[in-house]
This record gives structure tokens, sequence and C-alpha cells, in this order.
């Protein structure tokens, strides 16, 4: 006599017979509140599978606050990995009365041997950690892999070619405009090496005017390798022969150059490459093909295992490069002088990690003159388009000539948005206090955020209104504080990011706070006592996690397996127990923030 | 009284036969809980319909070693009853007869404690029947949860009557209600709430 719904995993997985000797063979037991059900170290005798009631897991190993490592409620199920691993890693402990049907060893034991599936589902939950682990290390060593066959090719510059009677004074000024280390020299129908080391060594030991030849201190001994050799036999031809640099050949022809330094980039993680192509980027084209490269270099860095607090500040970092050469490119000196182009939402905060749609926006300094500027943002728009940015769907860019104006006419834009406190103004001020100085003239942006905080710092009514967005979205949580789980998955953007990014944004505008990432708006608050050490901390993890969540499925969409699914949606069945745990509880910092807020800003009627 | 010479005497006169060993004092840890579903209220009338016992030890409920029997229609099966356990004479083709049925019963039993509720209802049907065939009464001590729970509830709330009827109980036991008015479904319930105040923490007011 049982009455348990057998229909959900993994009893789904057997048939109406396996489930009759299911209801047939288990048993019922009653735990007091705090009893302990089965305890670390006991060999496992049985399934517990939850009537009524609620069971915490206990880590006896870990310190006093870190103990509680699972929390199980009516329908689910424990103790299945103590069967099969023989006893029982965790202490399993009553929170409540609790009533359990009791699934006997041997019974369970006899039903896997009978249905794969149902074994299958159990040694999956066991074998999924480990499954985890192995599967970071192969995806470390597929990158890793890569770069091992990598071809020298795809590491090599441009040689730059002077002929022998150039002077030092020319060559230096070539090492400078190519942001090249070393010179090929064409000298009496031989092609030798200069390089910065060899010029220095001529200028300071040797005492030659800066007129002399290159062509007389350069060397004509080259190492060379070719362009389809592996980039790791050039690498071990230059610790043989002691030099940072091969010549790369193809038939008799000089094609290329291999620094030592650009190798070791290749080698450790990229970055140091992708961000030099930008650096030496002297068209649109190459910065282009920079700018394709980064979704690789993430994907290489997550593989390593790279924190991802540090990954998003780096692609910030080359992202505000890209836009920076590209604005550079297409503007003229003068104009650049007297203008500002920001960088809003979630770049101008440095937290998108995969490229994100372009919001930017152009300050110009008052009394200034630019003819033609509208063209000029539209080409703008039209090549970071190109670059990889796709166009904000909310039109927030500078091809709008909304987001387009003097710095008085900004300062009006200000006063009338936050005056008038609709929706739109509220959005509209949200992006603003976002908002990253990323090419010009960053002076102007600092006039205005000071104009902003003077504005809005002290009007309660403002506050109140704007951290009302934070209530905007509930948090997935149940009325029992376990997760919710639609088959959907829940929206971790809205359920999770926007309520810390927007909180602390809100207490950043009360509080004055210039720092535009949500991590060190964190910190200064802290400094500042709004907020207390360890609650900025959870924030910050919790922020953490739910980027690293929706970055995964990101990537995941990237590669194009699962297209299906919303990149913001996280499906709570498909994480590991210990991510589920992670994610419950990231969700309980996410619901007190809220309340501290509601509490600050009135937002309860 | 009158139950203790009765069980004296059946015990004397069973002292050389093959059930002797039932009227011996139990040791052992386990108890059963029994229910029966009848054809009426009055004992001196009712006759069997289904029996369940289900066996109780440390603490669990061993749903996997329980009696479920139905038994041959009797003749006295009439609506007023069907309405209330759900065995329709259909139901009951392919049922046991009385005497099988008492005899697995008594088999399964064995000389532990019945624990039921109301459980002199039972008993007393069963005795009804069991006394023509094999001379004797059950001769297990029995124990009645409802007598348990009106001395707990007695204990904490002296100046209420106890409300005793099955629902309440088990409600106020947090106990769930498996399979009401099914033999072996009111057999587990009603161990579960032998469990819950037997090794229960004190009900709360």
């Amino acid at each position: 006599m049982v009455d348990i719904s057998l229909s959900q995993p993994p009893f789904s997985l057997l048939d109406e017979k396996g489930r009759q000797r299911v209801r047939d063979g288990v048993d019922l037991a009653y735990f007091n509140e705090s009893e302990i059900m089965l305890d670390a170290g006991q060999p496992g005798e049985h399934v517990f599978l939850i009537h009524k009631g609620e069971v915490a897991e206990l880590d006896l190993n870990a310190s006093e606050g870190e103990r509680r490592i699972g929390h199980y409620t009516a329908g689910d199920l424990f103790g299945a990995i103590s069967i099969l691993n023989g006893t029982s890693r965790y202490r399993f402990q009553a929170e409540q009365e609790s009533l359990c049907y009791l699934l006997p060893r041997r019974l369970f034991e006899d039903i896997c041997t009978a249905y794969p599936a149902f074994d299958n589902y159990f040694r999956q939950h066991l074998a999924e950690k480990a499954r985890h682990v192995l599967q970071r290390r192969a995806e470390g060593g597929m990158s890793m892999a890569r770069f091992m066959l990598a071809r020298v090719a795809e590491c090599m510059r441009e040689p730059v070619m002077v002929e022998g009677h150039t002077t030092i004074a020319e060559a230096v000024t070539h090492l400078r405009e190519r942001h090249a280390d070393s010179l090929l020299v064409n000298h009496a129908g031989r092609c030798g090496m200069v390089t910065k080391t060899d010029l220095l060594d001529a200028l300071v030991q040797q005492g030659l005017p800066q007129t002399s030849e290159v062509g007389a201190i350069a060397h004509f001994t080259l190492i060379t390798s070719y362009a389809d050799d592996y980039l790791f036999t050039a690498l071990v031809s230059m610790t043989r022969h002691e030099v940072a640099r091969v010549v790369v050949m193809e038939g008799t022809q000089v094609v290329g150059v291999v620094e030592l330094t650009d190798v070791l980039g290749y080698f450790s993680s990229r970055a140091h490459v992708v961000s030099l192509q930008i650096e030496q980027a002297e068209d649109i084209d190459t910065l282009a093909r920079a700018s394709a490269d980064l979704p690789q270099l993430i994907q290489a860095l997550m593989a390593q295992g790279v924190k991802l607090r540090f990954a998003m500040e780096l692609m910030a970092a080359l992202n505000g490069r890209i836009i920076h050469k590209a604005f550079r490119f297409l503007m003229p000196e003068t104009q650049r002088e007297q203008s500002c182009l920001l960088v809003m939402g979630s770049e101008g905060r440095g937290e998108q990690i995969l490229k994100t749609d372009q919001d930017n926006a152009l300050i110009l300094a008052d009394g200034s003159d630019w003819p033609g500027i509208e063209e000029a943002m539209g080409t703008l728009t039209d090549t970071l388009g190109r670059l990889g940015y796709p166009p904000c769907p909310g039109n927030i860019m500078v091809s709008n000539p909304q987001w387009v104006a003097s710095e008085s006419a900004w300062r009006g834009k200000i006063a009338r948005w936050a005056s008038s406190r609709d929706p739109d103004a509220l959005m509209n001020l949200a992006i603003m206090l976002d908002a990253h100085a990323i090419a010009g003239n960053a002076s102007l942006l600092e006039g205005l955020r000071e104009h902003l905080f003077a504005r809005g710092s002290h009007d309660e009514l403002l506050l109140s209104y704007f951290a009302r967005g934070v209530l905007r979205y509930s948090t997935p949580l149940t009325l029992f504080g376990t997760l919710k789980r639609p088959e959907h998955g829940i929206d971790i953007k809205k359920g999770g990011l926007f309520p810390i990014v927007h909180g602390v944004r809100t207490l950043a505008l009360e509080r004055r706070i210039a720092a535009t990432s949500t991590f060190a708006r964190l910190e200064a608050l802290v400094e500042d006592g709004r907020l207390d050490r360890p609650f900025a901390d959870d924030l910050g993890e919790a922020m953490a996690l739910f980027s690293e969540l929706r970055l995964r499925q990101q990537l995941e969409n990237l590669e194009g397996s699962d297209t299906s699914q919303e990149s913001n949606r996280v499906v709570v069945q498909r994480l590991s127990g210990f991510e589920r745990d992670l994610l419950r509880e990231a969700l309980h910092t996410v619901k007190e923030f809220k309340q501290r807020l509601s509490q600050r800003f009135h937002l309860e009627y | 009284m009158i139950k203790a010479l009765r069980r004296a005497g059946d015990r004397r006169r069973q002292l050389g036969g093959h059930h002797a060993w039932r009227f011996a004092p139990y040791g052992g840890s386990e108890v059963i809980a029994l229910d029966c579903e009848t054809t009426d209220l009055d004992p001196r009338r009712a006759e069997l319909v289904a029996l369940a016992a289900v066996k109780v030890r440390d603490g669990r409920v061993l749903t996997s070693e329980s009696l479920d029997l139905r038994l041959q229609r009797p003749e006295s099966l009439s609506g007023d009853s069907i309405r209330i356990h759900g065995l329709r004479g259909v139901d009951l083709l392919g049922g046991e007869a009385l005497g099988d049925a008492l005899e697995r019963l008594l088999d399964f039993i064995g000389n532990r404690p019945l624990v039921g509720w109301c459980i002199a209802y039972d008993v007393a049907v069963i005795n009804r029947h069991l006394r023509p065939r094999t001379g004797f009464d059950l001769p297990n001590r029995t124990l009645d949860v409802c007598k348990l729970y009106a001395r707990e509830r007695r204990r904490v709330q002296p100046d209420i009557e106890p409300d005793m009827r099955f629902e309440v109980m088990s409600e106020a036991l947090g106990v769930p209600v498996i399979g009401r008015h099914t033999a072996l479904g009111d057999a587990v319930t009603t161990a579960l709430m032998y469990l819950r105040l037997c090794h229960g923490r004190a009900l709360s007011a």
C-alpha cells in the first residue's frame, strides 16, 4: 500500500511491473525532528523517498557555516549514492518530522540490474561531478591541443623590410610606427636582421652615430622556419639557438617573423595575441579580424578556469580598445578632442562577456562645431556593426540624434528625466549612470556625471522611483524557499542579475559612486559603509554565478548545439545538485537584497 | 475479567495442541497493525469482507511485509456497507474462504501484539468467526491507538473531551491518511499513528 506517485524520474524509467515491485517492496518510516536518518560512514541500507517532511544533508567535515550541502523535500530521493558507494559520505538529518518510504538495498540493486536505464540514472548522478571534472580537463586539453597543432603562419607577423643603407634613426622610427621589435635588412643581396637590442648596443656600447647604416650592424645568420611548420618547432629552434625571433620563409622568399613573446602569448591564452592584433591594426579590416577572435579567446579562458570576473574585465578592456580604435580611424583629431564617446548598459559596466548590442552615445563640448556629424555617426554605427557589435534594438546608438548632444543639452535631458520619473526616463537615467567614456575627451563625461549625482543623490522621491525597478521581476523561489522549476527554465537575467545590478546602481547613485562596474561599485559601497562586507561579498558571488550560468548557455548557443534555448534561461533540472544549491543560495541573497532596498527606499506600497 | 478467564480456559485446552505457542507471551519488538472491513457496525452481526495486517518493527512500517485479504462474499453484504468500503459483490469474486483467510491471518500475526483503531471491534468480529473453527479467541495482547491517543490528549488538554474520529486523529498526529476505508490503507495509517504516539514528540496543544 504505497501512496506515492512513481511517475517522476527515476521511477518513470521503470515499466508497470517494475513500479509494482517498488510499491510492494517499500516500507514506511517515521523520523522525528533532528533525528539522524543516515549518518556519515554508515552503510547505506535503504533508498529514502520522502513522502512528507524535510531532510538536510550535512557535511560533517566542513566548517560550521558550510555544513548544509543539500536539502530534500517531499518527492525527493536520497541514499542511493550511499548504496552504490557502500557507505554514506554525509549525514542525513530530518529537519522536520518526516515520513519516508524506504526502498531496501536488495530490492534497489535487483531493480538496478533489471532496468539499466534506472541504474544509469543513479550512476549518472554519482558520475556527474567526476564527468564534469573530466570534461573540464578535456576542454582544457582540447584547447591545449589546438595550440600544439597551431602552425607558424597563425602567429606570424608581417616582416618590416628596410634597405641596408637606412640610418639607425630611420630604423627606430620604423620600429615605432609598426609596433615591431625587429627589422629585416636587405643588404647587398643578402637578408639580415636588426633588433632593438642591436640598435641599443650600436648606439650605446659601440658609440655609433645615429646616421650610421643598419646594414653594418645587422646579423646575417638567420634562424628560419616555414609557414606551415608547427608553431612549437619554431619555439624549439628559438630555445636551441637562444634567439627571440625566427624568420619565416616560403621558398626563398621571406614572408614573416615569429617573435618569442607572440609564441608564448599564443601558448598561454592568446589574450596577448588578440590585444597585440588590436594594437597593431591600422585599418578597420584588421580590427574586424581581431575582433572576431574574441569569442574563441573567452572560451579558451573559461576552459582554463579563469575567474569570470577577470575574464569580464579583460573583455571589457579589449572591446574598449576596439571601439576606441574604430573611433580614431573614423573621426578627425580636432573633433575627437571636443567630444566624448560613451558606451552604456552592460558594456559601460564592463559586464558583457560575449559581444552585446552597441549602446553608445556622444557628448559634444559646448560651443564645438562639427558639420556633417549625423553622417559621421551613421558611419560609426555601421562600422561597429562590421566589427561584430549588432545594432541596439532600442536604438540607443550614436546614429540616433537623440543620443548625440552638447554638454548643456545633456544636462537639460538629465534634469527632464529626473523630474518626469516616467519609466522611459528612469531607464534613460539608468543607462546614463552606467556610461563609461571610451574615446575622446573623458572629462566631458565626468562633468556630466557630477551633474547627475548633484541632481539625483538627494532626491528621495527620484531614488524611490528609481529603486522600484528592483521589484519588477519576482525572484524564482517558491514560498518554501526552494527553486521554482518550470520546464522552460528560470530567467536568470530578470530573476537574478537585474535586481543586483539595478539595486547596486541605485545605491551608487545615492552614494555618488562614479565606478560603473557592479563589482567596483560594491567595493566602493563597502568602503563607504553603506553595505557590510559579508553581504557585499555574497552579492558579488551571486552575480558571478548568474553570469557564469548565463555565459555557459550563451557559449552553448554559439556552438549551435542547442539554439532553441533562450540564453537567459537556465533549466534547473539540468543543473547538478551542487549547482542547484548554489543557485538557490544566490537567489536567497537576491531576495534579501530586495528586502533591504524595499526598506531603505520605502517600496512596500 | 471474563476475557482473562476465557483466555486462561482457551490456553489450558490448547496446551497440548499445535496452537499452544500462540498463548506464550511475546518477547520480540514487532507489533501488527490490523484492520477489517465488515458488513455491519454491530460486532454481533458483522461479516468480514476484507482483512489486512502490517508489521511494525524498529519504528518502521514494513509495508513490504503485509497481509491483504479479500474474502468471499458474505450473505449480509448490503448497499450500506458497500458505500463505505467500496467492495461490491463482484469485487469479492475469487476472494478467500473465511476459514483459509483466518488461518493465514493467524500465521501472519503469530503471538505478536495487535494494534488497531478501536481494535476491540475488529478482534470481536474475528473472534466470533474464529471460535467455532478453532475453539479459541485471539489470544494476542491488543493495543488501541484510540486509547493511547486519548491518554495523550488528556495529558495535554485535560478539559477537552478528545475527538477520536479516525480522520481527526490522523490530522492531529500529522499522519497522512493512506487509502481510507481500504483494509490495508487503514492498517498502515493506524501503524503510523501508533509510531507517532510511541516514538514521536509530545503532542502540541
